[in-house]
């Protein structure tokens, strides 16, 4: 299986190291120093937002049958054959939207300034390298881990273990997971 | 296994594509009225503004078609189906040819509503924006073009509209009720929409149906709009679309407005199909609709070509309703509906945002300005979310997924 982000939410302290290794892996120099010097500044793909008592790192979720895909119509929005992730190709996309509308996570988001679409692109230069992406790596934490759902299973019997031997466990949240959880209507 | 289809658009080429992932050998003919290959009309406004060069809008070439086996009759339009002889005839006259199919797709997708307007059908200079032949059209005239009259100000008459003023046309919208968007917008919404395209130089007359289309074999030379005459060289008419039923005449085929359709997106009569712009098929609250937009066109293509291969192995979760159109790069959106018992509203920064709600639940919403996370709310309503308990952080400019994560029970250290 191919690898993915995994979140654990009891884990993050809303540090937002995300957020600026993020801007800064994005940006022209993917130095902090250089991305605060250029205009208009690298904005995050990734967003510390408040999850009740817990804070929790959205971002995109590269879905299987993600609905971006099937609503761009340029055929901007594209899966990385190589990593399985999902990134917007810029010289098509004409920024019409449409994988704004659709997105369930609301992790597709409209950049006004360069008019394209903005999403997490699971930091392909940095996978091709062997190296996780920069907000998994920036992590104080580990509240993120880059991981196949073997090796995360492996993880989290080694947290188990730890539990047993009375240190806290962490709560993890894999994408669709979560939608099932909530509360309230049901899926046809 | 023989697998006919009509049209070449995205619910016609996403049917292909996944009969063609299941089986490698299945026959797979597809028709089509034009002669290109596939094309994305949604960026046709933007193609007639030079901001998108043509070669962007195709998304497929001719070699797509041979890589996939698929044997093409491109240029000619299928003009009858015979659900009895399961035959489809392409082309009339001593042209003809019957097309045998043991499964047959119908996506041949809408047309432009064209109203009875004097002097609008035949009058050179008279365009719809629906197809690349249109864009075409517009693009070969507008040399020679000052003054335009866009009729309509739904998404595509106002993308219109954009795009003739960035060539440097002067452009009065005529619309005959009293708002712009009325499909997709309040009055309130609305008003903001008109004052943006003021500002940016178009002259909006709403209340204003257009009565009578001026000019003769030279061209149009004006439209007459209250009794007042509004000159112009181009006229691009975007009152809507409607499905194109022409071709079904006497096929059995049941239809209303669209082609009616099941979750399987089957017809009436056995192995018959439908997808994109020409069905009426549910909506996510199980409504019957139709809603000819991109993501439907694809989804609903999707699932037909897999059942074609292999019936009622997959069912569609419903048609989308959801708008999104560009005014001037100001970005505005809406879905569902604006009639809740309530209404949630944030404003500044030059954005209006709206969220109606039902039984604690989000049943639409509008939104100028910024459209991020319309998605988001989009999927609340879809999935029925009671929002209650976070209703006052909805419309705050950091609610995102997060905050629908479940708290955890207190640990109960802490509780006690
Ligand atoms: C200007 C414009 C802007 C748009 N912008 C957006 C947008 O921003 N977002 C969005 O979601 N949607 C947008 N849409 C709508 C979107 O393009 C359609 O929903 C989508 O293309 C429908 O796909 P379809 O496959 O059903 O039909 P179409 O794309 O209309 O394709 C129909 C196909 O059938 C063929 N055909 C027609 N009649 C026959 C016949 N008798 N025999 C054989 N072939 C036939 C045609 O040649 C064509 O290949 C826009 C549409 C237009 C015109
Ligand atoms: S904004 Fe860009 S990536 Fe998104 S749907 Fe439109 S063209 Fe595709």
């Amino acid at each position: 299986m191919d690898k993915a982000i995994f979140t654990f939410i009891d884990r993050c302290v809303a540090c937002k190291g995300c957020e600026i290794a993020c801007a800064v892996e994005h940006s022209r120099a993917k130095s902090l120093f250089g991305a605060l010097a250029e205009s208009p500044h690298p904005r995050p793909r990734v967003r510390v937002e408040n999850a009740g008592v817990h804070s929790y790192p959205a971002r995109c979720m590269h879905c299987e049958d993600a609905a971006c895909i099937a609503a761009c119509p340029m055929g901007a929005m594209t899966r990385n054959a190589a990593t399985n992730a999902v990134y917007v190709d810029e010289s098509k996309c004409i920024g019409c939207w449409m994988c704004v509308m659709v997105c369930p996570f609301g992790s597709v988001s409209a950049d006004p300034v360069a008019k394209k679409a903005f999403k997490c692109d699971r930091c392909p230069d940095r996978t091709a390298r062997g190296e996780d992406p920069a907000c998994v790596a920036a992590c104080p934490t580990r509240a993120m881990i880059y991981a196949t759902p073997e090796e995360l299973a492996a993880h989290r019997r080694q947290a188990t273990a730890m539990n047993a031997a009375g240190k806290p466990v962490a709560r993890v949240a894999g994408n669709v997971d979560l939608w099932r959880s909530l509360k309230g209507g049901t899926q046809k | 296994m023989k697998i006919v289809i009509i049209g070449n658009g995205p619910a016609a080429v996403a049917a292909a594509e996944a009969a063609r992932e299941l089986d490698g050998h299945c026959g797979i003919t597809m028709i089509s009225k034009e002669a290109v290959p596939f094309y994305s009309p949604c960026p046709l406004a933007e193609y007639v503004e030079a901001s998108v060069p043509r070669d962007h809008l195709f998304l497929r070439d001719e070699k797509f078609y041979r890589d996939q086996d698929i044997t093409t009759f491109f240029g000619h339009p299928a003009t009858a189906i015979g659900t009895t002889a399961r035959r489809v005839t392409v082309g009339s006259g001593s042209d003809a040819a019957e097309l045998p199919y043991e499964r047959l797709l119908i996506a041949s997708g809408a047309r432009a509503i064209m109203p009875p307007i004097p002097g609008l059908a035949g009058t050179p200079g008279v365009f719809a924006l629906k197809t690349l032949a249109d864009a075409d059209g517009i693009v070969a005239r507008l040399p020679a073009a000052r003054r335009a009259v866009v009729i309509g100000s739904g998404f595509i008459g106002l993308e219109a509209a954009q795009a003739l003023v960035r060539r440097g046309l002067a452009v009065t919208v005529v619309e005959a009720l009293s708002q712009v968007l009325p499909q997709m917008l309040d009055a309130e919404m609305a008003a903001l929409v008109e004052t943006r395209l003021r500002d940016h130089g178009v002259d909006v007359r709403v209340n204003s149906p257009a009565e009578a289309v001026l000019g003769g074999q030279a061209g149009v030379s004006a439209v007459r709009v209250g009794g007042q005459e509004i000159p112009c060289d181009l006229v691009v008419c975007a009152v809507g679309v409607r499905p194109d039923l022409s071709l079904l005449a006497g096929s059995g085929i049941s239809t209303a407005t669209g082609i009616l359709v099941n979750e399987f997106m089957e017809t009436n009569q056995p192995d018959v199909y439908a997808a994109g712009d020409i069905v009426e098929g549910f909506d996510r609250q199980g409504q019957r609709r139709v809603l000819p937009i991109w993501p439907n066109a694809v989804n609903g293509g999707r699932i037909a070509g897999g059942n074609m291969v292999a019936a009622r192995t997959r069912s569609f979760r419903g048609l989308d309703g959801i708008n999104v159109v560009r005014i001037f790069d100001l970005p505005v959106a809406s879905f569902g509906s604006s009639a809740g018992e309530r209404s949630l509203r944030y404003a500044g920064n030059g954005i209006l945002k709206k969220l109606s709600l039902s039984s604690g639940r989000v049943v639409g919403a509008q939104f100028f300005g910024d459209v991020n996370a319309t998605g988001l709310y989009h999927e609340l309503m879809n999935k029925g979310v009671d929002v209650g308990s976070f209703e006052s952080e909805l419309l705050s400019p950091g609610f995102g997924y997060g905050c629908l994560i479940p708290r955890p029970p207190l640990p109960t250290r802490l509780a006690a």
